[in-house]
Protein backbone atom coordinates (compact mmCIF):
# COMPACT_ATOMS: atom_id res chain seq x y z
CA UNK A 1 0.00 0.00 0.00
CA UNK A 2 2.83 2.36 0.99
CA UNK A 3 4.76 1.47 -2.15
CA UNK A 4 1.68 2.13 -4.29
CA UNK A 5 1.31 5.55 -2.70
CA UNK A 6 4.94 6.34 -3.48
CA UNK A 7 4.48 5.36 -7.11
CA UNK A 8 1.36 7.54 -7.39
CA UNK A 9 3.22 10.47 -5.77
CA UNK A 10 6.20 10.15 -8.10
CA UNK A 11 3.94 9.82 -11.15
CA UNK A 12 1.93 12.91 -10.12
CA UNK A 13 5.19 14.80 -9.54
CA UNK A 14 6.57 13.86 -12.97
CA UNK A 15 3.33 14.96 -14.65
CA UNK A 16 3.41 18.27 -12.75
CA UNK A 17 7.03 18.88 -13.76
CA UNK A 18 6.26 18.14 -17.43
CA UNK A 19 3.32 20.55 -17.30
CA UNK A 20 5.59 23.17 -15.70
CA UNK A 21 8.16 22.74 -18.48
CA UNK A 22 5.48 23.07 -21.17
CA UNK A 23 3.86 26.13 -19.58
CA UNK A 24 7.10 27.84 -18.54
CA UNK A 25 8.79 27.09 -21.86
CA UNK A 26 7.17 30.22 -23.17
CA UNK A 27 9.09 33.28 -22.04
CA UNK A 28 6.06 35.40 -21.23
CA UNK A 29 4.63 32.80 -18.80
CA UNK A 30 7.91 32.73 -16.88
CA UNK A 31 7.95 36.51 -16.85
CA UNK A 32 4.39 36.55 -15.47
CA UNK A 33 5.38 34.05 -12.76
CA UNK A 34 8.42 36.15 -11.84
CA UNK A 35 6.44 39.37 -11.90
CA UNK A 36 3.75 37.84 -9.66
CA UNK A 37 6.32 36.46 -7.23
CA UNK A 38 8.18 39.77 -7.15
CA UNK A 39 4.90 41.53 -6.40
CA UNK A 40 4.32 39.08 -3.56
CA UNK A 41 7.71 39.54 -1.89
CA UNK A 42 8.26 43.24 -2.64
CA UNK A 43 6.30 44.59 0.39
CA UNK A 44 8.50 42.47 2.66
CA UNK A 45 11.64 43.55 0.83
CA UNK A 46 10.62 47.21 1.25
CA UNK A 47 10.07 46.76 4.96
CA UNK A 48 13.31 44.84 5.33
CA UNK A 49 15.24 47.46 3.38
CA UNK A 50 13.74 50.26 5.45
CA UNK A 51 14.69 48.47 8.69
CA UNK A 52 18.18 47.84 7.34
CA UNK A 53 18.59 51.54 6.52
CA UNK A 54 17.32 52.62 9.90
CA UNK A 55 19.79 50.30 11.56
CA UNK A 56 22.67 51.61 9.42
CA UNK A 57 21.68 55.22 10.14
CA UNK A 58 21.47 54.48 13.84
CA UNK A 59 24.90 52.90 13.73
CA UNK A 60 26.32 55.91 11.89
CA UNK A 61 25.06 58.12 14.71
CA UNK A 62 22.80 61.14 14.72
CA UNK A 63 24.09 64.39 13.28
CA UNK A 64 24.19 67.49 15.41
CA UNK A 65 21.89 70.42 14.70
CA UNK A 66 24.84 72.51 13.57
CA UNK A 67 25.93 69.82 11.12
CA UNK A 68 22.39 69.60 9.75
CA UNK A 69 22.26 73.37 9.30
CA UNK A 70 25.54 73.33 7.39
CA UNK A 71 24.36 70.45 5.22
CA UNK A 72 21.13 72.29 4.51
CA UNK A 73 22.97 75.46 3.45
CA UNK A 74 25.35 73.52 1.21
CA UNK A 75 22.54 71.52 -0.39
CA UNK A 76 20.43 74.65 -1.04
CA UNK A 77 23.34 76.28 -2.88
CA UNK A 78 24.04 73.06 -4.78
CA UNK A 79 20.37 72.73 -5.73
CA UNK A 80 20.29 76.31 -7.10
CA UNK A 81 23.44 75.70 -9.09
CA UNK A 82 22.05 72.49 -10.54
CA UNK A 83 18.74 74.15 -11.44
CA UNK A 84 20.63 76.88 -13.31
CA UNK A 85 22.81 74.31 -15.12
CA UNK A 86 19.76 72.24 -15.94
CA UNK A 87 18.00 75.26 -17.46
CA UNK A 88 21.06 76.07 -19.60
CA UNK A 89 21.26 72.47 -20.76
CA UNK A 90 17.57 72.47 -21.68
CA UNK A 91 18.08 75.61 -23.78
CA UNK A 92 21.04 73.99 -25.47
CA UNK A 93 19.04 70.83 -26.06
CA UNK A 94 16.23 72.81 -27.68
CA UNK A 95 18.78 74.59 -29.88
CA UNK A 96 20.46 71.29 -30.71
CA UNK A 97 17.12 69.75 -31.68
CA UNK A 98 16.33 72.73 -33.91
CA UNK A 99 19.64 72.29 -35.70
CA UNK A 100 19.19 68.52 -35.94
CA UNK A 101 15.74 69.13 -37.36
CA UNK A 102 17.18 71.53 -39.91
CA UNK A 103 19.65 68.83 -40.94
CA UNK A 104 16.86 66.26 -41.14
CA UNK A 105 18.08 64.25 -38.12
CA UNK A 106 15.74 62.63 -35.62
CA UNK A 107 15.10 64.82 -32.57
CA UNK A 108 16.76 63.82 -29.34
CA UNK A 109 14.09 63.45 -26.69
CA UNK A 110 14.46 64.64 -23.13
CA UNK A 111 15.12 61.94 -20.54
CA UNK A 112 12.29 61.44 -18.10
CA UNK A 113 13.73 59.93 -14.96
CA UNK A 114 12.00 58.11 -12.16
CA UNK A 115 14.04 58.03 -8.94
CA UNK A 116 14.18 54.61 -7.32
CA UNK A 117 15.71 53.07 -4.26
CA UNK A 118 17.43 49.70 -4.17
CA UNK A 119 15.48 47.50 -1.79
CA UNK A 120 17.42 44.27 -2.20
CA UNK A 121 20.49 42.82 -3.80
CA UNK A 122 20.57 39.53 -5.62
CA UNK A 123 20.64 36.55 -3.26
CA UNK A 124 21.95 34.11 -5.88
CA UNK A 125 25.55 33.10 -6.46
CA UNK A 126 25.99 33.64 -10.17
CA UNK A 127 23.77 36.58 -11.11
CA UNK A 128 24.23 40.31 -10.70
CA UNK A 129 20.88 41.97 -10.15
CA UNK A 130 19.21 44.34 -7.71
CA UNK A 131 15.58 45.02 -6.89
CA UNK A 132 14.20 48.57 -6.91
CA UNK A 133 11.06 50.02 -5.36
CA UNK A 134 9.50 51.28 -8.61
CA UNK A 135 7.31 49.24 -10.95
CA UNK A 136 4.68 49.43 -13.65
CA UNK A 137 2.48 51.69 -11.48
CA UNK A 138 5.22 54.33 -11.72
CA UNK A 139 5.65 53.86 -15.48
CA UNK A 140 8.53 51.38 -15.40
CA UNK A 141 8.58 48.70 -18.10
CA UNK A 142 11.07 45.98 -18.88
CA UNK A 143 14.23 46.90 -20.83
CA UNK A 144 14.42 50.45 -19.50
CA UNK A 145 17.87 51.87 -18.75
CA UNK A 146 18.84 52.50 -15.14
CA UNK A 147 21.54 55.01 -14.23
CA UNK A 148 22.89 57.32 -11.58
CA UNK A 149 24.45 60.76 -11.89
CA UNK A 150 27.80 58.96 -12.18
CA UNK A 151 26.94 56.62 -15.04
CA UNK A 152 25.13 53.53 -16.29
CA UNK A 153 23.86 50.91 -13.85
CA UNK A 154 21.88 48.42 -15.95
CA UNK A 155 18.39 47.81 -17.29
CA UNK A 156 15.08 46.61 -15.92
CA UNK A 157 13.96 43.04 -16.61
CA UNK A 158 11.08 41.74 -14.51
CA UNK A 159 8.57 44.41 -13.52
CA UNK A 160 5.76 44.10 -10.99
CA UNK A 161 3.35 46.80 -9.81
CA UNK A 162 5.66 48.45 -7.31
CA UNK A 163 9.03 46.76 -7.76
CA UNK A 164 11.38 45.80 -10.55
CA UNK A 165 14.47 43.71 -11.08
CA UNK A 166 17.46 45.52 -12.56
CA UNK A 167 20.13 43.47 -14.27
CA UNK A 168 23.44 45.21 -13.66
CA UNK A 169 25.99 45.93 -16.38
CA UNK A 170 28.30 43.64 -14.44
CA UNK A 171 26.10 40.64 -15.34
CA UNK A 172 27.16 38.57 -18.31
CA UNK A 173 23.63 38.78 -19.74
CA UNK A 174 23.62 42.58 -19.95
CA UNK A 175 25.32 43.80 -23.13
CA UNK A 176 25.75 47.51 -23.91
CA UNK A 177 27.11 48.78 -27.21
CA UNK A 178 29.76 51.34 -26.47
CA UNK A 179 32.29 53.71 -27.94
CA UNK A 180 35.52 55.01 -26.52
CA UNK A 181 36.59 58.55 -25.86
CA UNK A 182 39.20 59.69 -28.37
CA UNK A 183 38.83 56.58 -30.54
CA UNK A 184 36.64 55.40 -33.40
CA UNK A 185 36.49 51.90 -31.95
CA UNK A 186 33.14 50.43 -30.96
CA UNK A 187 32.49 47.35 -28.89
CA UNK A 188 30.14 45.62 -26.48
CA UNK A 189 30.42 46.06 -22.74
CA UNK A 190 29.49 42.93 -20.82
CA UNK A 191 29.81 41.78 -17.25
CA UNK A 192 32.37 39.19 -16.34
CA UNK A 193 30.89 36.10 -14.72
CA UNK A 194 33.41 36.02 -11.94
CA UNK A 195 33.64 39.29 -10.15
CA UNK A 196 37.05 40.61 -9.29
CA UNK A 197 37.36 39.54 -5.62
CA UNK A 198 33.70 40.28 -5.09
CA UNK A 199 33.77 43.59 -6.92
CA UNK A 200 31.58 43.77 -10.02
CA UNK A 201 33.72 43.52 -13.14
CA UNK A 202 32.97 44.58 -16.70
CA UNK A 203 34.84 44.28 -19.97
CA UNK A 204 34.67 45.75 -23.45
CA UNK A 205 34.87 43.14 -26.20
CA UNK A 206 34.60 42.94 -29.99
CA UNK A 207 37.31 45.58 -30.46
CA UNK A 208 39.85 45.41 -33.24
CA UNK A 209 43.25 44.04 -32.29
CA UNK A 210 44.77 47.38 -33.22
CA UNK A 211 42.52 49.36 -30.87
CA UNK A 212 45.42 49.91 -28.47
CA UNK A 213 43.38 51.59 -25.76
CA UNK A 214 45.15 53.21 -22.88
CA UNK A 215 44.31 53.01 -19.22
CA UNK A 216 41.86 55.70 -18.11
CA UNK A 217 40.12 56.23 -21.48
CA UNK A 218 36.42 56.72 -20.86
CA UNK A 219 33.78 54.41 -22.34
CA UNK A 220 30.29 55.69 -23.19
CA UNK A 221 27.12 53.97 -24.38
CA UNK A 222 26.70 54.40 -28.14
CA UNK A 223 22.92 54.12 -28.26
CA UNK A 224 23.07 51.29 -30.83
CA UNK A 225 20.52 48.62 -30.01
CA UNK A 226 17.88 51.01 -28.78
CA UNK A 227 17.78 50.08 -25.08
CA UNK A 228 20.44 52.41 -23.68
CA UNK A 229 20.64 56.11 -24.53
CA UNK A 230 23.86 57.30 -26.12
CA UNK A 231 26.51 59.23 -24.26
CA UNK A 232 26.06 57.71 -20.80
CA UNK A 233 29.35 56.99 -19.06
CA UNK A 234 29.90 53.28 -18.47
CA UNK A 235 33.42 53.23 -17.10
CA UNK A 236 37.09 53.71 -17.86
CA UNK A 237 39.63 51.38 -19.43
CA UNK A 238 41.73 49.52 -16.88
CA UNK A 239 43.75 47.32 -19.21
CA UNK A 240 43.75 46.46 -22.91
CA UNK A 241 44.62 42.96 -24.10
CA UNK A 242 44.85 41.42 -27.55
CA UNK A 243 43.07 38.07 -27.68
CA UNK A 244 43.08 35.45 -30.41
CA UNK A 245 40.30 37.02 -32.46
CA UNK A 246 39.67 40.42 -30.93
CA UNK A 247 40.87 43.21 -28.70
CA UNK A 248 39.46 43.21 -25.17
CA UNK A 249 39.58 45.87 -22.48
CA UNK A 250 38.75 45.33 -18.84
CA UNK A 251 36.94 48.35 -17.43
CA UNK A 252 36.48 50.07 -14.09
CA UNK A 253 32.72 50.75 -13.79
CA UNK A 254 31.82 54.43 -13.43
CA UNK A 255 29.30 53.54 -10.74
CA UNK A 256 30.28 51.53 -7.70
CA UNK A 257 27.72 48.81 -8.31
CA UNK A 258 28.28 47.09 -4.99
CA UNK A 259 27.32 50.08 -2.84
CA UNK A 260 24.74 52.13 -4.77
CA UNK A 261 21.48 52.81 -2.97
CA UNK A 262 19.61 55.21 -5.24
CA UNK A 263 19.18 55.07 -9.00
CA UNK A 264 17.09 56.60 -11.79
CA UNK A 265 15.03 54.68 -14.33
CA UNK A 266 14.88 56.36 -17.74
CA UNK A 267 11.22 55.97 -18.59
CA UNK A 268 11.25 58.06 -21.77
CA UNK A 269 13.71 59.44 -24.23
CA UNK A 270 15.75 56.30 -24.05
CA UNK A 271 15.23 55.20 -27.62
CA UNK B 1 -0.26 18.80 6.96
CA UNK B 2 0.19 21.69 9.38
CA UNK B 3 3.91 21.00 9.58
CA UNK B 4 4.10 20.88 5.77
CA UNK B 5 2.47 24.33 5.67
CA UNK B 6 4.94 25.56 8.30
CA UNK B 7 7.85 24.31 6.19
CA UNK B 8 6.43 25.91 3.04
CA UNK B 9 5.88 29.23 4.78
CA UNK B 10 9.37 29.09 6.27
CA UNK B 11 10.83 28.49 2.81
CA UNK B 12 8.99 31.56 1.53
CA UNK B 13 10.23 33.66 4.45
CA UNK B 14 13.80 32.39 4.01
CA UNK B 15 13.73 33.43 0.35
CA UNK B 16 13.02 36.99 1.53
CA UNK B 17 15.57 36.88 4.36
CA UNK B 18 18.26 35.65 1.94
CA UNK B 19 18.08 39.03 0.19
CA UNK B 20 19.43 40.74 3.29
CA UNK B 21 22.31 38.36 3.93
CA UNK B 22 25.33 39.57 2.04
CA UNK B 23 27.93 37.26 0.55
CA UNK B 24 30.47 35.76 2.93
CA UNK B 25 33.55 37.97 3.20
CA UNK B 26 36.62 36.99 1.12
CA UNK B 27 35.06 33.92 -0.51
CA UNK B 28 31.89 35.65 -1.81
CA UNK B 29 29.77 32.53 -1.26
CA UNK B 30 26.08 33.03 -0.45
CA UNK B 31 24.22 31.75 2.56
CA UNK B 32 21.34 29.78 1.07
CA UNK B 33 18.70 29.32 3.76
CA UNK B 34 15.85 28.02 1.66
CA UNK B 35 17.61 24.81 0.50
CA UNK B 36 18.53 23.97 4.12
CA UNK B 37 14.85 24.07 5.12
CA UNK B 38 13.88 22.11 2.02
CA UNK B 39 16.48 19.42 2.73
CA UNK B 40 15.23 19.22 6.32
CA UNK B 41 11.73 18.75 4.89
CA UNK B 42 13.06 15.93 2.67
CA UNK B 43 14.19 14.15 5.85
CA UNK B 44 11.22 14.92 8.04
CA UNK B 45 8.43 14.25 5.55
CA UNK B 46 7.51 11.08 3.65
CA UNK B 47 8.30 10.87 -0.08
CA UNK B 48 5.11 12.59 -1.27
CA UNK B 49 5.69 15.47 1.17
CA UNK B 50 9.29 15.78 -0.01
CA UNK B 51 8.18 15.89 -3.65
CA UNK B 52 5.55 18.54 -2.96
CA UNK B 53 8.07 20.62 -1.03
CA UNK B 54 10.72 20.39 -3.76
CA UNK B 55 8.12 21.30 -6.37
CA UNK B 56 7.13 24.53 -4.62
CA UNK B 57 10.74 25.21 -3.63
CA UNK B 58 11.95 24.83 -7.21
CA UNK B 59 9.15 27.03 -8.49
CA UNK B 60 10.04 29.77 -5.98
CA UNK B 61 13.74 29.45 -6.85
CA UNK B 62 13.01 29.84 -10.55
CA UNK B 63 10.60 32.71 -9.97
CA UNK B 64 13.48 34.45 -8.23
CA UNK B 65 16.42 33.51 -10.40
CA UNK B 66 15.45 32.78 -13.99
CA UNK B 67 17.14 35.19 -16.35
CA UNK B 68 16.66 36.20 -19.92
CA UNK B 69 19.32 35.92 -22.59
CA UNK B 70 20.07 38.89 -24.83
CA UNK B 71 17.54 37.66 -27.40
CA UNK B 72 14.80 37.80 -24.75
CA UNK B 73 14.41 34.03 -24.47
CA UNK B 74 14.50 32.37 -21.05
CA UNK B 75 18.08 31.42 -20.32
CA UNK B 76 17.39 28.32 -18.24
CA UNK B 77 13.80 27.19 -18.44
CA UNK B 78 11.81 27.45 -15.23
CA UNK B 79 11.31 23.89 -14.01
CA UNK B 80 14.94 22.78 -13.98
CA UNK B 81 15.32 23.82 -10.35
CA UNK B 82 12.36 21.56 -9.48
CA UNK B 83 14.15 18.61 -11.10
CA UNK B 84 17.39 19.53 -9.35
CA UNK B 85 15.74 20.02 -5.95
CA UNK B 86 13.79 16.77 -6.30
CA UNK B 87 16.93 14.83 -7.22
CA UNK B 88 18.82 16.20 -4.21
CA UNK B 89 15.72 15.78 -2.03
CA UNK B 90 15.55 12.13 -3.10
CA UNK B 91 19.17 11.62 -1.98
CA UNK B 92 18.33 13.18 1.39
CA UNK B 93 15.21 11.07 1.60
CA UNK B 94 17.39 7.97 1.14
CA UNK B 95 19.02 8.82 4.48
CA UNK B 96 15.63 9.24 6.17
CA UNK B 97 15.58 5.87 7.98
CA UNK B 98 18.62 6.97 9.99
CA UNK B 99 17.03 10.37 10.68
CA UNK B 100 13.84 8.68 11.89
CA UNK B 101 15.94 6.85 14.45
CA UNK B 102 17.07 10.16 15.92
CA UNK B 103 20.40 10.69 14.18
CA UNK B 104 21.09 14.02 12.45
CA UNK B 105 24.89 14.48 12.25
CA UNK B 106 25.43 12.89 8.86
CA UNK B 107 22.34 14.67 7.53
CA UNK B 108 23.79 18.06 8.42
CA UNK B 109 26.94 17.23 6.48
CA UNK B 110 24.82 15.94 3.62
CA UNK B 111 22.84 19.21 3.62
CA UNK B 112 26.15 21.02 3.06
CA UNK B 113 27.14 18.66 0.25
CA UNK B 114 23.73 18.94 -1.44
CA UNK B 115 23.82 22.76 -1.21
CA UNK B 116 27.24 22.77 -2.88
CA UNK B 117 25.97 20.41 -5.58
CA UNK B 118 23.03 22.77 -6.14
CA UNK B 119 25.34 25.77 -6.64
CA UNK B 120 27.65 23.71 -8.87
CA UNK B 121 24.72 22.50 -10.98
CA UNK B 122 23.54 26.10 -11.43
CA UNK B 123 27.03 27.09 -12.53
CA UNK B 124 27.22 24.24 -15.03
CA UNK B 125 23.78 25.04 -16.44
CA UNK B 126 24.70 28.70 -16.92
CA UNK B 127 28.02 27.80 -18.50
CA UNK B 128 26.48 25.35 -20.94
CA UNK B 129 23.68 27.74 -21.86
CA UNK B 130 25.88 30.77 -22.46
CA UNK B 131 27.82 30.78 -25.72
CA UNK B 132 30.69 30.27 -26.21
CA UNK B 133 30.86 27.47 -23.63
CA UNK B 134 33.79 28.35 -21.45
CA UNK B 135 34.38 26.38 -18.26
CA UNK B 136 36.26 28.36 -15.66
CA UNK B 137 37.12 26.48 -12.50
CA UNK B 138 39.45 28.68 -10.55
CA UNK B 139 39.75 29.19 -6.79
CA UNK B 140 36.98 31.79 -6.77
CA UNK B 141 34.47 29.41 -8.36
CA UNK B 142 35.38 26.56 -6.04
CA UNK B 143 35.16 28.78 -2.96
CA UNK B 144 31.73 30.03 -3.96
CA UNK B 145 30.54 26.45 -4.42
CA UNK B 146 32.21 25.04 -1.33
CA UNK B 147 31.48 28.15 0.77
CA UNK B 148 27.72 27.83 0.22
CA UNK B 149 27.95 24.19 1.32
CA UNK B 150 30.06 24.96 4.37
CA UNK B 151 27.64 27.72 5.45
CA UNK B 152 24.74 25.29 5.02
CA UNK B 153 26.51 22.54 6.97
CA UNK B 154 27.26 24.95 9.84
CA UNK B 155 23.73 26.36 9.94
CA UNK B 156 21.84 23.10 9.49
CA UNK B 157 22.09 21.82 13.11
CA UNK B 158 20.40 25.03 14.27
CA UNK B 159 17.78 24.83 11.51
CA UNK B 160 17.14 21.13 12.28
CA UNK B 161 16.76 21.94 15.98
CA UNK B 162 14.31 24.82 15.33
CA UNK B 163 12.18 22.73 12.98
CA UNK B 164 12.17 19.72 15.27
CA UNK B 165 10.81 22.09 17.92
CA UNK B 166 8.23 23.55 15.52
CA UNK B 167 7.23 20.02 14.51
CA UNK B 168 6.60 19.16 18.16
CA UNK B 169 4.47 22.30 18.49
CA UNK B 170 2.35 21.25 15.53
CA UNK B 171 1.98 17.72 16.85
CA UNK B 172 4.19 16.09 14.21
CA UNK B 173 7.02 13.78 15.17
CA UNK B 174 9.77 13.86 12.52
CA UNK B 175 11.88 11.24 14.36
CA UNK B 176 9.38 8.70 15.70
CA UNK B 177 11.94 5.91 16.16
CA UNK B 178 14.22 8.07 18.34
CA UNK B 179 13.27 6.10 21.43
CA UNK B 180 14.41 2.81 19.81
CA UNK B 181 17.92 4.22 19.39
CA UNK B 182 18.09 5.18 23.05
CA UNK B 183 17.22 1.65 24.13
Amino acid sequence: MKQKMHIVAVAAFVILVIITFIVMGQGHTTQRLQSGFLGMISPFLRQGSSLDRKYTEMKAGLKSLKQLEEDNKRLTVESKELSATNQTLRDMEAENNKLRNALGYRERSVFKLVPARIIARDPSTWYQTVKIDRGSAEGVKSDMPVLTEEGLVGKTTVVSDHASVVILISDENCGVSANIEGSREQGIVRGERLANRGLPAIGLGLLSKEANLTSGQKVYSSGVGGVFPSGVLIGAVREFKVRELQGYASLVPAVDLSTIDDVFVVISGSK
Amino acid sequence: MIFFAVLLLSMFVSVIVQHFIGPLPYIQARVLLMPIIMFYGALALPVYGMLALTFFGGLMWDALNTQYATDGAVEISAGWSIVLFASLGAIMSGFRPLFLRGRWEIHCLLTGVCTSVLVLAEYLMITIRRQPVHFVFNDEVWWRIAGAGLAAAFLSPLVFFIFNYLAALTGYDPQPQRAELKH
